[in-house]
């Protein structure tokens, strides 16, 4: 054990757990020192000097932010998995190896950037190839003419079609969040339809060009090639959210659109404006077995109306109280949405309009 | 005394990093990667070239896992190695560039700093440019030795294989040092 009595102020300045103290102020320490000072009431000033000297010695440091450090890391992994030389010591040829392996980074660096200088997406900053530039990250692409099913590694499936090309990071839907942060990413160039394992607690990103896919878990379809002028998400189940990428959290926040099923949502590259649409022909997202007894006998409106809301996920929206005395007697069963639609406005003599995804029922309502 | 189960952890990683688990370079590199980016940038601002070295160190350091559990300290071993690389890089590119500055002739950037001491209010402008001068008067050496000291928390034996000097000069330059600081808060001008 230091003999602390003997100790001058460099002798305090110098000594490592002494330094703790004031670097680090931990609990334990404090209860050391101020005892110590205590016992040893004539040492406070030769302390206090000490102190002041050890915290006057400040270096500029940079702090390297976490992801930062995780892509270094990814660069690592990447490289040693794909360096299988045997572990030996090497001297003189490992200089010789190096110079050829620098040379062939380089060749292909080039080789993909002039590529994708070609495709014109050099000057936009979300560009698929930007956005998986400088990062470590698993690629396929489907140059076949068939969709091309690939499971990712949290169970979730992906259906890429032809000529399109999917990224996402190693690490992808890791147990530790805590390292590789709790959300999913996939990286898209052209289309895909997803089929998203339920995760609330690991939201899964598809970043498309310039818009972003936020979803919980879900199945849906997003198409964003290179020359499209629009990107198309569309939704099968579930619920999704689309933004467009942007230089702040808060602008992206502004602009985030909640896509339900049924829904499509276009966005206009060029004016960057969104517009949500429904599908022509809706998919119920319920089992054939209920969509299979949609038989009504002087039914009430609003039970009609409901039922097919929840067959497709679609909302339809209608004034209660114009239509409360309306019922309908038909045989929607085997029709499909819009042939259903148009049977009900028939019977109750009303039309409908599709107005940002949902379908508005506009009647004079019934005798 | 410091740190016991750092020391217990890091000694795990080296266990299974000779056993092949990349994991484990992975969290060696996390937890490292700030430490020895910040030492390297005391000898050069290129900041491609310091990733890469860490990168190389951490190649080799998997190349030669076989004996990773010989490392007794992996701050002092990855500190040593990035050191070495970083000046080898540094002296190769300046024989291309026709300089012929020898490897040991290496500087150390100082970026001491008053700022944060002036904002906590720890002590004034006035003080704070005294101080500036004084470290200022410091040699590189000195500048290292402390950061090593200071902000590496490496011990005499560890500074002195690292900046190849004998532990003694560690302790004189170190004691030079610290005896200026002192003298400077015994200043008047320091106990206002």
């Amino acid at each position: 054990m230091k003999d602390f009595r003997l100790y001058d102020i460099a002798d305090f300045v110098i000594d490592e757990d002494f330094i703790r103290w004031v670097h680090e102020q931990r609990e334990e320490d404090n209860l050391f020192w101020n005892t110590w000072l205590q016992q040893h009431p004539d040492k406070h000033l030769v302390i206090a000097t000490a102190r002041r000297i050890v915290s006057s010695i400040q270096f500029q440091q940079t702090t390297i932010a976490a992801p930062e450090v995780e892509q270094e890391i990814s660069r690592l992994l990447h490289t040693i998995s794909t360096q299988q030389t045997p572990a030996a010591p090497r001297t003189a040829r490992v200089i010789a190896f190096k110079w050829w392996y620098a040379a062939a980074v380089l060749l292909l660096s080039l080789t993909g950037g002039w590529y994708f200088y070609f495709r014109n997406t050099s000057s936009r900053p979300f560009a698929y190839a930007s956005m998986v530039a400088s990062k470590q990250l698993i690629e396929h692409t489907n140059t076949s003419d068939q969709p091309l099913v690939l499971a990712l590694p949290d169970g979730s499936r992906l259906t890429l079609a032809s000529k399109s090309r999917v990224s996402y990071a190693h690490t992808f839907g890791s147990d530790d969040t805590t390292r590789y942060g709790a959300s999913r990413d996939v990286y898209l160039l052209g289309e895909a339809f997803f089929e998203v394992t339920k995760n609330p607690n690991r939201p899964f990103r598809v970043f498309a060009n310039e818009i972003v896919t936020k979803v919980l878990g879900t199945s849906f379809t997003v198409r964003s090639f290179e020359k499209d002028t629009t990107i198309q998400v569309t939704v099968r189940t579930g619920k999704v959210s689309v933004y467009a990428q942007a230089a702040t959290p808060a602008s992206a926040k502004m602009s985030e659109i909640i896509l339900t099923p049924n829904q499509q949502l276009l966005y206009e590259r060029a004016a960057q404006k969104f517009q949500k649409i429904l599908l022509n022909n809706p998919a119920p997202i319920v089992p054939a077995s209920i969509t299979r007894t949609m038989i009504y006998d002087d039914a009430p409106l609003d039970k009609v109306f409901s039922d097919l809301s929840k067959a497709y996920g679609i909302s339809i929206v209608f004034d209660s109280e114009v239509l409360k005395k309306c019922t309908v007697t038909a045989d929607l069963t085997n029709e499909s949405f819009y042939q259903q639609l148009n049977l009900i406005c028939s019977a109750i003599d009303a039309q409908y309009e599709l107005i940002d995804g949902q379908v508005v029922i506009e009647a004079n309502g019934c005798r | 005394m410091l740190n016991n189960n750092d020391t217990q952890l890091e000694a795990t990683w080296l266990q299974r990093l000779q056993h092949n688990d990349e994991q484990a370079l992975a969290a060696i590199m996390r937890k490292y990667y700030t430490a020895l980016y910040n030492y390297a940038a005391r000898f050069t601002n290129d900041e491609a070239l310091i990733k890469d070295c860490i990168q190389e160190v951490f190649i080799s350091l998997w190349q030669r896992r076989e004996n990773a559990t010989s490392i007794l300290s992996p701050r002092y071993y990855l500190l040593r190695a990035v050191k070495n690389k970083v000046l080898k890089s540094l002296h190769q590119h300046n024989i291309r560039t026709g300089s012929m500055e020898s490897e040991d002739a290496y500087d150390f950037l100082q970026e001491f700093s008053v700022e944060k001491l002036i904002i906590d209010r720890q002590m004034s402008e006035e003080q704070a440019t005294i101080l500036r001068k004084t470290m200022a008067q410091l040699s590189k050496r000195q500048h290292e030795l402390i950061y090593l000291k200071f902000y590496q928390h490496l011990d005499h034996a560890q500074i002195a294989g690292l900046m190849n000097l004998s532990r003694q000069s560690v302790y004189n330059l170190l004691h030079e040092a610290i005896q200026k600081l002192r003298n400077l808060y015994q200043a008047e001008i320091f106990n206002q």
